[in-house]
C-alpha cells in the first residue's frame, strides 16, 4: 500500500529528560520488523542504542545488524533532514528523537512543509512520576506543556510506579493539554509498532465491512489492542469523510487506507495518527487498488467495531 | 635584526602609563617599543642593527589590531549571493554595493544580476532587511515582475525569512492549500511569498541549494572571511561556531598560515554535536593544533534563541508584547552537565545567552561547576547576554566569568525591543555595556557578522551613543565613553580569547597587530566615529593596506 506515496515518512519522539524517550527508540529499533528506520538525535545526545543491536560505528553513525542506522543532528536540523533525503537507499522512515526542551512544531511542521517527507505523527513520552513537578517548574515547563500540546499519541511511562488515583488526575491533565491527543500505558516502551510507526497491514479484500480480532496476531499486545478493518464498493463525499475523520472513536489510534471518492474523483489515501486526519489525492494509475480499504488499530474497550462499521460502511 | 620605527600622528596604545604615543618600534613582528621617537630609538642603537623610520602613518593614527569576539566565517561566503539590504556595503573585493532605500531599489537590482545569470541558475540575495522599507512587505508579486522563469529567493538579514518569487513557490509546491506555519498567505488565500522561519523554508533552501553552512567551509569562503575583516579594520576575527571536521581544521590552517591571509582566526567548536566528555577530548586535541594565526580549544554552547525572534528565554514577566517566554535550545539539566564537564577539563566555553533566563541558568550553571571544579582564570563568556540586569552582572563578576554585549543589536533592534519585544524598561538596559563596567566585569562588544555588519567602529559607535534608526536614545545611562568603546573592541575581547598577553594592546612584547585610520576617534565627535576611514591593518608587523 505504501508504494502510491514516494515520500518519506517521519515520526517526532518529544518528551523531558528522563521520560523514556531512549527506551522507546530502542523498542521501535528492536522491532523494527523489516523497515530501515533512520535515527536522528538531537544535540547532547549520547545515541545510547542498546549494544546487542549495534552491528557497527562510523563516526556519529551507528548501523543496525536490521538495517536500521542511527546519527547526531549536530545540532541542526535543517542538514540532518536534507542528508536523510539525500541518502541512498533512503530509509523506510525517519525517527526524530528531539532534545528534551525542543519544540516539536519545528520538526513536525518541516516535514509538513517538505513534499518529500510526510509527517507521520508526533509521540510525546511522558513519566508518569515526574511529569507533575516538570510542567510546575517555571523554567521548564512551558518547553514540557508545548511538547505535550503537539502530540498525536502520548505515551505514558512508568505509570505502574503511580497510584491510580495519581494516574487518572494526569491523563485529564494530558487530555487538556492535549485535547484529541491518544494516550497509552506503556511500560518499558512497550507499543505494538503499527501504532507507533504505522505500516498496518492491509485489509483482506473482502466485500464487507468486519472486524479483523480474528486474525493471527502473534504478539502479547491483542489483550489491549484491537484492529479493524473495512475492505468493499464503498464511496464517499470528501468534506462528509474529513468530517467522520475529525470524529471517530476515542480509542482509535490509528487508520490508514484507500477510500473511493463519490462520482468521478478518484481516490484517496487517508492516514489518521491520533487526532490528525490527512487525505491525499491519489492519480487513477494507483496500482491494483480499485476501492476502498481501510484498516485501524485501536484501544480495546475504547473502540468498538460496531462504531467504526458505521461510520465507514 | 631590522627594527622599523613607524611615526604615527597619533597611537591610541590602551596602556594607562603612556595611553597616547607618536612612535612604535616593531621588530619580528613584535612591539618592540612606544613612546616618542627618542624614546624608541634607544633600543635600536645599543642592538647594532640595522634600524628604519617609516613615515607611511605619519597622519594616520594606529589603534591595537581590532578583535572580533563574536562573528562567523559565513560571513566572507555569502558575498556570492546578491546583496540587497539597506545600508552601503562594500564586498570582500572591495566592490561598493550600495544600499537600497526602497523596494524599487530592490527590485532594479535583482533584474540588472538577473540578466547576467544562466538560464536555470537560481537568483540567491541576502541582507534584505523590511525594518527600514516599510512602504509594503515584500512579495512575490515584486519578485514575478522581475521573472518567473527561474527562482529568486531573497534572504532577510537576520536568516530566520525570506521572500521568494511564484517559480520558486511552485517549486515547493506551496499554494493556496498549504497550510504549514510560517507559509505567510494574503488576503487572497494565496502565499505572499515570505516565508518565515525554518520549516517554511525549508523546501526552497532545499531545492535551490542554498547551503549556508558551505559558506563557511569552502576555501573561497575561508579567503573571503579574512578580506571583510580585513576592510574593516579586524586582525583576529572568532568564528563563533563550527563544527571543525579535522579536514575543516587542515584547510583553515593552511589558508591562514599564507603570508598574506589579513587575520588571526578563532574558530570555535560546536558543543552540540557530541555528549560533553567527547567535546571535551575534542576541544584539548584541537588546542594542540594552534598555530600563529590560528588559534583553537574554545567551545559554544547555545542555551537559547533571540529576542527578536521571541525564542530568548525570559524571566517573568516574559515578553511585552509576544507569547510566553521564549524557547530552550538545551534543557537546563543538560547545561549544567555540559558545563560541569567541559569546565571539569579545563575547557575554555563560550556561552550563548539572550535572555535574562538563559543567563540566569547559566550563572547557576557556572557557579555549581566551578564549585565542584575550582578552574582560575577560567574567562568562561556569556555570549550577547543582552538582557542581564546589574545583580547578574554582580555575579557574572563574582564568578570571574566575561560578557560580550551584543552593541549593535541597539541599533539594528532597539526599537523593536523598545515597543514589541520587552517593553521600554528592559530595552533601554539591553546590553548594558556601563552597568557592566561598572560592576567590574570584562566587557566586549561584538557584530555576529553577518547578522550585522563587521565593523568594529560601527560596534563602538553603537555602544557609545546607542541610538537607533528612529533617532530614540536608547538608556542613555548605558552609554560608554569612546575610550572605553575603543578597549572594548581590543583589550577586551583579546582578554575573552586568553590572548591578551599577545594582542589587544600596543605594548612592548606584543604582536605588531595594528588597525590604521584615517582620523583620531577621540578627537571627532563620537556621533561619527563610525565614518572614520579605514587605512588598513598591521599584521605581525606586515603592512596591509586596503587596496
Amino acid at each position: 500500500m505504501n508504494s502510491s506515496d514516494q515520500r518519506l515518512p517521519l515520526t517526532v519522539i518529544t518528551g523531558y529528560l528522563g521520560a523514556g524517550k531512549t527506551t522507546l527508540v530502542n523498542h521501535m529499533l528492536r522491532h523494527a520488523g523489516g523497515r530501515r528506520i533512520m535515527v536522528l538525535v538531537n544535540d547532547f545526545g549520547d545515541i545510547a542504542i542498546d549494544a546487542d543491536l549495534i552491528e557497527s560505528q562510523d563516526g556519529d553513525t551507528l548501523t543496525l545488524a536490521n538495517g536500521c542506522i542511527c546519527c547526531s543532528m549536530g545540532g541542526d536540523l535543517f542538514y540532518a533532514l536534507s542528508d536523510a533525503l539525500d541518502r541512498q537507499p533512503r530509509p523506510d522512515h525517519l525517527l526524530i528523537e528531539a532534545s528534551g526542551v525542543a519544540d516539536p512544531t519545528r520538526i513536525s511542521e518541516t516535514a509538513r512543509a517538505e513534499p518529500d517527507l510526510r509527517l507521520d505523527g508526533t509521540i510525546a513520552v511522558v513519566d508518569a512520576v515526574g511529569f507533575a513537578d516538570r510542567v510546575a517548574d517555571s523554567r521548564i515547563g512551558s518547553s514540557v506543556v508545548r511538547q505535550v500540546a503537539a502530540a498525536d499519541l502520548i505515551v505514558i511511562t512508568k505509570s505502574d510506579l503511580e497510584e491510580i488515583t495519581e494516574l487518572a488526575k494526569l491523563k485529564t491533565q494530558l487530555a487538556e493539554f492535549a485535547p484529541g491527543a491518544r494516550q497509552l500505558d506503556a511500560n518499558f516502551g512497550q507499543v505494538p509498532l503499527e501504532v507507533l510507526l504505522g505500516g498496518l497491514p492491509s485489509a483482506e479484500v473482502t466485500a464487507r465491512a468486519h472486524a479483523c480480532s480474528h486474525h493471527d496476531h502473534p504478539d502479547d499486545h491483542e489483550d489491549l489492542y484491537l484492529r479493524w478493518s473495512i475492505s468493499g464498493d464503498f464511496r464517499y463525499d470528501r468534506q462528509t469523510l474529513r468530517s467522520l475523520l475529525e470524529n471517530l472513536p476515542a480509542g482509535l489510534l490509528r487508520l490508514k487506507g484507500i477510500v473511493q471518492f463519490n462520482a468521478d474523483e478518484g481516490l484517496g489515501l487517508v492516514q489518521v495518527v491520533g487526532r490528525r486526519a490527512e487525505i491525499t489525492s491519489l492519480s487513477a494509475r494507483f496500482e491494483g487498488v480499485m476501492q476502498t480499504n481501510l484498516v485501524a488499530i485501536g484501544l480495546k474497550g475504547q473502540m468498538e467495531p460496531a462504531d467504526l462499521d458505521r461510520l465507514f460502511a | 635584526m631590522q627594527t622599523v620605527v613607524y611615526a604615527a600622528r597619533k597611537i591610541i596604545t590602551m596602556v594607562p602609563n603612556r595611553p597616547e604615543a607618536t612612535h612604535v618600534a616593531v621588530r619580528d613582528g613584535r612591539v618592540l617599543a612606544v613612546g616618542s621617537l627618542e624614546e624608541v630609538s634607544g633600543w635600536t642603537s645599543s642592538d647594532g642593527g640595522e634600524q628604519r623610520l617609516d613615515e607611511t602613518f605619519a597622519d594616520k593614527v594606529l589603534l591595537p589590531g581590532f578583535v572580533e569576539g563574536h562573528a562567523h566565517m559565513m560571513a566572507g561566503g555569502i558575498w556570492q549571493f546578491t546583496y540587497v539590504g539597506f545600508e552601503d556595503r562594500i564586498s570582500p573585493e572591495g566592490m561598493l554595493w550600495e544600499g537600497l532605500k526602497d523596494i524599487d531599489a530592490v527590485t532594479q537590482r535583482l533584474r540588472q544580476i538577473e540578466s547576467e545569470l544562466a538560464p536555470g541558475v537560481p537568483l540567491i540575495a541576502w541582507g534584505f532587511d523590511p525594518i527600514f522599507l516599510t512602504a509594503h512587505r515584500l512579495n512575490r508579486f515584486d519578485l514575478d515582475e522581475v521573472t518567473r522563469d527561474r527562482p529568486i529567493a531573497v534572504i532577510h538579514s537576520n536568516f530566520h525569512l525570506m521572500t521568494v518569487n511564484s517559480n520558486a513557490l511552485d517549486l515547493a509546491e506551496f499554494d493556496r492549500n498549504t497550510d504549514v506555519m510560517g507559509v505567510d498567505r494574503g488576503e487572497d488565500g494565496e502565499p505572499t511569498g515570505e516565508l518565515q522561519e525554518m520549516a517554511a523554508m525549508f523546501p526552497v533552501m532545499r531545492r535551490l541549494k542554498i547551503d549556508i553552512r558551505s559558506l563557511a567551509r569552502t576555501d573561497g569562503g575561508i579567503r573571503a572571511y579574512g578580506k571583510v575583516c580585513h576592510r574593516s579594520g579586524v586582525t583576529t576575527a572568532t568564528d563563533l561556531i563550527n563544527d571543525l571536521p579535522i579536514e575543516d581544521v587542515e584547510l583553515i590552517a593552511a589558508i591562514t598560515g599564507e603570508e598574506d591571509y589579513p587575520a588571526r582566526l578563532v574558530p570555535v567548536l560546536n558543543a552540540h554535536t557530541a555528549p560533553a566528555d567527547e567535546i571535551a577530548a575534542q576541544a584539548l586535541k584541537l588546542r594542540e593544533m594552534s598555530t600563529e594565526k590560528l588559534r583553537l580549544g574554545s567551545i559554544k554552547i547555545i542555551t537559547d534563541g533571540s529576542i527578536q525572534g521571541f525564542t530568548a528565554r525570559m524571566r517573568w514577566p516574559g515578553y511585552y508584547k509576544g507569547p510566553d517566554h521564549g524557547i530552550w535550545n538545551i534543557p537546563p539539566e543538560q547545561l549544567m552537565t555540559a558545563v560541569e564537564t567541559l569546565n571539569a577539563a579545563g575547557v575554555h566555553m563560550h556561552i550563548h545567552v539572550n535572555g535574562d533566563e538563559a543567563s540566569e541558568v547559566t550563572i547557576e550553571c557556572v557557579a555549581q561547576a566551578l564549585t565542584k571544579n575550582p578552574n582560575p582564570d577560567h574567562r568562561h563568556v556569556l555570549q550577547h547576554c543582552q538582557l542581564a540586569d546589574a545583580a547578574q552582572f554582580r555575579k557574572i563578576r563574582n564568578l570571574g566569568l566575561c560578557v560580550n554585549l551584543f552593541a549593535n543589536h541597539i541599533y539594528y533592534f532597539g526599537d523593536k525591543h523598545y515597543e514589541l519585544t520587552v517593553g521600554p524598561e528592559r530595552a533601554e538596559r539591553i546590553d548594558a555595556c556601563a552597568t557592566a563596567l561598572s560592576e567590574g566585569v570584562p566587557l566586549a562588544i561584538h557584530s555576529d557578522a553577518p547578522v550585522t555588519p563587521m565593523g568594529p567602529l560601527f560596534t563602538a559607535w553603537c555602544a557609545v551613543n546607542r541610538v537607533t534608526p528612529s533617532g530614540r536614545v536608547l538608556g542613555a545611562a548605558e552609554c560608554i565613553s569612546v575610550e572605553e568603546a575603543l578597549r572594548a573592541v581590543t583589550l577586551g575581547p583579546a582578554y575573552t580569547l586568553h590572548l591578551d598577553h599577545e594582542i589587544g594592546s600596543i605594548e612592548v612584547g606584543k604582536k605588531a597587530d595594528f588597525t590604521v585610520l584615517e582620523d583620531d576617534p577621540l578627537a571627532v565627535d563620537p556621533m561619527v566615529i563610525k565614518d572614520i576611514g579605514v587605512w588598513g591593518t598591521v599584521l605581525g608587523g606586515r603592512l596591509q593596506p586596503i587596496s
